[in-house]
């Protein structure tokens, strides 16, 4: 029973991680970008190549190295981060609303076809494994206690990315940021430049997508395109949205909400004999629904946007009073 | 350049289906300003209509007519229970456009449920390829083509020269406007769906021949094809997307002949990047474009 | 046309054409110093294509505008927002999820205080101080146009005549060199407009020049000093708005007759 909290535990921080990164782009920034399981996928790819060497053929990817793992993580969110600029810098331009999403969408189906057509890559279909207990050894942890080095890890990263966010969204740069999302127009008449600001966004968002990516691959020691129907990224947003877009406490609690109990109790559901694909086919349905349904009931989500509530002053109070 | 003749007739079954799938979405998004993400879903609910009423009957005919029928019905239900419902509540159509995001992930699965993923297939025979002029057609290919450009005859005709048409073409300019004229903006948006839903099921159905197999989820990927093709011709704009429709799809099969067909959505979609970023108005209207104007 | 001021504004000769509809058409005008400039004319103009012109968000074929002794080559709008130059638009665009205050003390720009680093720095000593100062600066202004009470609320939920007055305070907070107000009046009850003229006065007294495009012709007459005429792309007459009754040029413009001036009944 505990293994199975762990892991679930585990999963939830994760999850939390890549949660939050998106709520950067689309909750703050505004942009409903379907690019960004690309950078989650490409921060687990180079995670497994950062570390795990050269693997006999037929197995075949690039670069094969054995760095440190923290380096690796390093380097798979610095590469998520240079592939976010890329498709940032030419999105972002002059792209809005559908325009941009689209193109998002082809740029992360282009990603998919390459890591999954060009063997070379990151081999194909097959995928790459092979991350087993990174920093066990220097840390001196045995194989039973690894998974609550992970749940720790997980958690820490988890935390730190919150604090980290919550930070910047109570400074004048988050607060100019949502103004963007809010009335580019406005916000560009009062000298904000908009192509900088939501390029900021997004290479931010990207990064912590990559770190997610990076602790995914180090949680389930491999990665595939399986693991990566470019449709995952709507599990995310249905998680951001249900939560609360804009406001990171509500993308914990949509993260909570979505994946960890919905996720988790279809996991539950008995199997109907004849029928072997109804409980997993019944997330993403559930998940589309909880989806739709927020998007025309609650589209603030469960926890509205926080804002500044500026306090009452004796002034004021005496303006009350009169 | 036999050979490049032999790809260009290949290139036109291809594009015969894309443009009919092309054509249905433009026709939604132009009724209510839409982009349809669960637009390869009508294809797919076509694609699985026929393959159940071929099993029980054996014709051919039988299943198309299914397809057409249960795409018509599927599209009209997106519509009546999702759709106009944020329509009418006014609501922004980027919202209602992550929204057929969810709609398609909540099909493919009920897909799923009902049909399994495995890969199905009709039972229905191709026949030989035989020459047609510099072209190697089998009997199915040459339905494609011949029916394609039927409906699409018949979509012209419709759209340019009934009242209907008419009142189509009001609303996708300009709904309000064609309301207090007195058209009944909702009947004719609801029933453009249907109309679209015919011509897209029935686009499944032949896509479904074409390739083979088919599983819950190849009308998503078709659509990104479809997508592009939409695009370059120019949202909204039924005819242009025809043409953007007929050069996608010939493009492709001469990209798929010199590189492995697994490349065909990334081709697709590089082009579809391309033609947003030039001119995100469609190939054939002259708009420079900024964040602004 | 006499200027006895410098002229904070120089448009000569704008150029901008949309395929085959001429919106403005060798547009020229002054805007002196420290008054208030009208901008009127009949429905399409030109004057809104003109102002976004001005103002960056779109490019004309040809032309200059000349704001405080420069030449505004193609820069984009949030430069000429920097250099001093802000715009308001037809419809109030507050920020609606932003409360009434965060709207308010958002109206100016800090580059240094905006920063992503500093986001995560935090404020250096100074700048804390600046942001103290400049929140009771921005409570101040609330205070002026009675927002004070709604502070806190959620900009987007106000009705259309507070949205207007936050957007003047937002002008009234970021003390910009020119202030284009495109028609403030618009959907707005006319028992706000006397506020608005105070407002407006309120800019002239910091300093600030200001233009106004309207319809309402009244409140042009309240707070202008100068009008600029505008029909069918190009400016066909300017002067004090009471000489411009008589001209001929003006009267054919607005077909005929130019809307009478009724006295408010208070």
């Amino acid at each position: 029973m505990t293994q199975y909290l762990v892991s679930v535990l585990t999963e939830g921080a994760i999850f939390g991680v890549m949660a939050l990164g998106l709520n950067v782009i689309w909750g703050w920034s505004g942009d409903f970008d379907l690019a960004y399981y690309g950078y989650v996928a490409l921060g687990a790819y180079m995670t497994l190549v950062l570390t795990i060497g050269r693997q006999p053929p037929p197995t075949q990817y690039i670069l094969g190295l054995t760095l440190p793992y923290p380096v690796a993580v390093v380097g798979a969110v610095a590469s998520a981060m240079f592939l976010a600029l890329v498709i940032g810098l030419i999105a972002l331009r002059h792209l809005r609303g559908i325009y941009f999403s689209i193109v998002t969408l082809g740029a992360v189906y282009v990603l998919y076809t390459m890591a999954s057509q060009f063997v070379p890559l990151f081999n194909g279909y097959q995928g790459l494994s092979g991350l087993v207990n990174p920093m066990a050894d220097v840390l001196g942890i045995d194989f039973n206690s690894y998974q609550y080095f992970l749940l720790g890890l997980a958690i820490a990263v988890f935390l730190l990315v919150y604090l980290f966010l919550s930070r910047v969204s109570s400074s004048r740069f988050g607060l100019a940021l949502r103004s963007l999302r809010e009335d580019e127009r406005a916000a560009a008449a009062f000298g904000r430049d908009i192509y900088r600001l939501k390029l900021k966004a997004y290479v931010l968002g990207a990064a912590i997508g990559g770190l997610g990516g990076a602790l995914f691959a180090t949680y389930v020691t491999a990665f595939n395109t399986s693991a990566w129907a470019p449709l995952e990224t709507i599990v995310l947003y249905a998680a951001v949205l249900v939560g609360g877009r804009g406001n990171i406490r509500g993308v914990v609690l949509g993260v909570f909400i979505v994946i960890v109990l919905i996720e988790e109790s279809t996991r539950f559901l008995p199997e109907i004999p004849g029928h072997p694909n109804i409980v997993l086919a019944l997330r993403p349905i559930v998940i589309g629904l909880a989806l739709i349904l927020f998007l025309r009931f609650r589209p603030q989500g469960l926890l509205p946007e926080r804002r500044y509530m500026d306090p009452i002053q004796e002034k004021a109070k005496q303006e009350l009073a009169t | 350049m036999h050979q490049a003749l032999l790809t260009l007739g290949f290139g036109l079954v291809t594009a015969a289906i894309l443009s009919l799938s092309a054509v249905a979405f433009t026709l939604e998004y132009a009724v209510t300003n839409v982009a349809n993400l669960s637009h390869g879903e009508i294809l797919t609910v076509g694609a699985y209509a026929a393959l159940v009423v071929h099993e029980r009957t054996g014709s051919a005919l039988a299943a198309a007519l299914a397809a057409a029928a249960a795409g018509g019905i599927i599209a009209l239900a997106m519509h009546l229970a999702v759709v106009d419902r944020f329509i009418r509540r006014g609501t922004p159509t980027l919202v209602i456009f992550i929204a057929t995001l969810g709609l398609s992930f909540v099909i493919q699965n009920l897909l799923v449920i009902i049909f399994g993923a495995a890969n199905r297939a009709y039972s229905i025979p191709s026949g030989a390829p035989f020459q047609l002029g510099p072209f190697l057609w089998t009997a199915v290919d040459i339905e494609i083509i011949v029916s394609a450009i039927a409906i699409t005859a018949a979509l012209f005709v419709v759209i340019s020269y009934t009242k209907f048409g008419k009142a189509l073409r009001a609303v996708s300019q300009n709904r309000e406007l064609a309301r207090v004229s007195g058209i009944n903006a909702n009947l004719v948006a609801s029933a453009t769906w249907f109309l679209a839903g015919l011509v897209a099921g029935y686009a499944g159905f032949i896509l479904a021949e074409s390739i083979g197999t088919f599983t819950p989820s190849f009308g998503f990927g078709f659509f990104l094809i479809t997508l592009t093709a939409a695009v370059a011709g120019g949202l909204g704009r039924a005819f242009s997307t025809m043409v953007g429709a007929i050069i996608v799809g010939i493009a492709l099969e001469f990209f798929g002949g010199y590189v492995s067909p697994g490349y065909n959505l990334a081709f697709a979609f590089g082009i579809l990047a391309l033609v947003i970023l030039i001119r995100p108005r469609g190939l054939f209207v002259n708009a420079r474009r900024s964040v602004f104007e | 046309m006499t200027t006895e001021a410098p002229a904070a504004l120089e448009v000569r000769g704008l150029y901008k054409h949309f395929g085959g509809v001429r919106a403005v058409e060798n547009c020229s005008f002054t805007a002196p110093e420290g008054k208030v400039t009208g901008l009127i004319g009949p429905n399409g103009a030109g004057k809104s294509t003109a102002i976004d012109l001005i103002s960056g968000f779109k490019l004309p074929d040809a032309g200059t505008v000349i704001f405080g002794g420069k030449a505004l080559e193609g820069l984009p709008p949030h430069r000429i927002s920097r250099l001093g130059l802000i715009r308001t638009f037809q419809t109030p665009r507050e920020w609606p999820r932003l409360t009434v205050l965060e709207n308010v003390v958002l109206a100016r720009w800090d580059q240094a205080r905006e920063t992503f680093w500093r986001g995560v720095l935090g404020l250096r000593q100074g700048q804390r101080e600046a942001t103290i100062g400049e929140l009771a600066e921005a409570r101040e202004i609330l205070e002026q146009f009675g927002l004070m009470a709604l502070r806190n609320e959620r900009a987007g939920n106000l009705s259309g005549g507070q949205k207007r007055l936050v957007e003047f305070a937002r002008i009234r907070m970021a003390q910009p060199q020119l202030v284009i107000l495109d028609e403030p009046m618009g959907g707005v009850n006319p028992v706000l407009g006397e506020r608005m003229a105070l407002a407006i006065e309120g800019f002239i007294a910091i300093g600030t020049t200001v233009i106004v495009v309207e319809h309402n012709l009244p409140f042009i007459e309240r707070v202008t000093d100068n009008v600029v005429v505008m029909s069918q792309g190009s400016v066909i007459a300017s002067g004090p708005f009471a000489s411009l009754r008589s001209n001929q040029a003006v009267i054919d413009a607005y077909l005929g007759e130019m809307p009478t001036y009724e006295q408010p009944s208070a």
